[in-house]
């Protein structure tokens, strides 16, 4: 565990998609923040189960689970949990670190 | 670096299975083919529902990995689709669900999905399930594959049998018509109109009786290979081959228009293209030999005689009888025809090689018959 809190090990041999999976995942979380502020549930649903099934596939166990929040968040029509959600996730993006094994 | 790791574990695997993964997130697409190329398959993608239908169309991929939640048309309405579709449905369906939607599991095994896979997915259980789908493909290609080789080791036994009675261009027509199940076969009896041809070697008898048998074997047989070549030639079918006398007919098994041409022609071919042979034989052994032909036409029946343990491809029946008395009576380098054969290719005649020889009662028949005689001009 390092110091961020966040650290993710991923098998040698994905590498080379990581950069483009992490920067899909910041393309994603903007994509978020302006579907809440549309209060677009059914976009926020769609988004965050994709979350759930990329995330952990790729090694990203957190990516699955703040996917699966708002995903239910959506279906519930509540925007302060999502919002909460998203804020982990900027954190996550912000400071997880990658290991390679 | 990855590629150079995965290689080992791709070696034991034969190349060629190729995969279409369609699924609308990149991420899971990149994923996943690059599990399957670590496993040295191919894969491709498509990023949504319409794209995966043309793709499989178009590729032919031997196995999909199709995800459910897409926009536009949905995973499940892929899956029927494709199923439904006689030449597509073959093609095996992955269906990556979310663990724990059972719900869609229950709805794709009614899409006709032919196994799941869960997201997250885990790698272990991506390739087990693409390996057993893969060795499933690969074993039914394998029993399809023995299937055609016995398909076609059996057309060729019947084609083998039946190309010693008919020229090789109308086996492969009988075989075409009749099916891998060689149906021409049967018992199955037919009234035809046919054009018999009866050819025999005149002189013949007197050559046995002073040469050795094995002679006697390679000179019947170089007289009936050039026999059967000119029968062959003009699409004949051989029914008999006895002592020095050959049966063939035409019309049979199949329509020939232009049967009695045919018959006088190959009569024509089988004079002439003995001739040499008879002068290379007069020069051994002394004695003149040539073909005596009689040609005749008429209703016959065409059908398999005999009993379960042999059975001969036989035409029966007036023209066929009439035939050989023809034959019989028919010296060397002479054709002997009925009136109604003589009718259809006095054409094909040289002006002055013809000669009506009136109404003959053969042997054996009780009304006369017109009979013609045409000399077979040989050029030395």
């Amino acid at each position: 565990m390092t110091q961020s809190g966040y650290t993710v090990t991923v098998a040698k041999d994905l590498a080379d998609l990581i950069p483009s999976f992490m920067s899909n995942r910041r393309k994603e979380l903007e994509a978020l923040r302006t579907a809440l502020a549309q209060s677009d549930f059914d976009e926020l649903r769609r988004l965050g189960h994709r979350m759930k099934g990329a995330g952990s596939s790729y090694g990203f166990d957190l990516v699955s689970t703040i996917g699966k929040n708002i995903e239910d968040g959506a279906k519930a029509s509540d925007a302060a949990a999502i919002g909460a959600n998203l804020d982990t996730y900027e954190d996550y993006l912000a400071k997880v670190e990658i290991v390679y094994e | 670096m990855s590629k150079v790791a995965a290689r080992p574990r791709a070696m034991g695997l034969s190349s060629g299975f190729r995969v279409l993964i369609v699924d609308d997130d990149p991420d899971m697409s990149e994923f996943l083919a690059h599990m399957l190329r670590a496993e040295g398959m191919d894969a491709t993608t498509a990023t949504d529902g319409e794209e995966g239908i043309a793709k499989v169309y178009a590729e032919a991929p031997d196995l999909v990995l199709l995800d459910v939640m897409m926009p536009g048309v949905t995973g499940f309405e892929v899956c029927s689709r494709l199923k439904s579709d006689e030449a597509t449905a073959m093609v095996p369906i992955v269906l990556v669900t979310a663990l724990d939607d059972s719900a869609s599991r229950v709805r794709g095994i009614e899409a006709g999905a032919d196994d799941f896979l869960s997201k997250p997915v885990r790698r272990e259980e991506l390739i087990a399930r693409v390996k057993t789908l893969r060795r499933l493909h690969e074993t039914r290609r394998e029993l399809e594959r023995r299937r055609l080789a016995a398909e076609v080791e059996n057309r060729e036994a019947i084609r083998r049998a039946f190309s010693r009675y008919v020229s090789p261009r109308l086996a492969d027509r009988i075989l075409e018509d009749a099916g891998s199940d060689g149906e021409l076969f049967s018992r199955r009896a037919q009234r035809l109109n046919v054009v018999a041809l009866f050819a025999d070697l005149r002189g013949f008898t007197r050559i046995t009786e002073r040469t050795e048998v094995v002679d006697v074997v390679a000179m019947l047989n170089e007289y009936f290979s050039i026999l059967t070549e000119a029968a062959y030639h003009h699409d004949a079918t051989i029914f008999n081959m006895a002592g020095d006398s050959l049966l063939v007919g035409f019309n049979v098994p199949f329509p020939q228009e232009d049967a009695a041409e045919r018959a006088y022609l190959t009569a024509q071919e089988m004079v002439s293209r003995f001739a040499p042979v008879a002068t290379r034989w007069e020069q051994r052994y002394g004695v003149a030999t040539g073909v005596g032909v009689g040609i005749c036409m008429g209703d016959a029946i065409l059908a398999n005689v005999g009993s379960p343990h042999y059975t001969s491809y036989t035409i029966i029946g007036n023209p066929v009888n009439t035939a050989a008395r023809l034959m019989q009576t028919a010296p060397a380098n002479e054709v002997l025809m009925c009136g109604s054969v003589y009718e259809k290719v006095h054409h094909l005649l040289p002006a002055n090689g013809v000669e009506p020889r009136g109404e003959v009662t053969l042997r054996g028949k009780e009304e006369p018959i017109a009979i013609f005689a045409a000399r077979v001009a040989i050029v030395d």
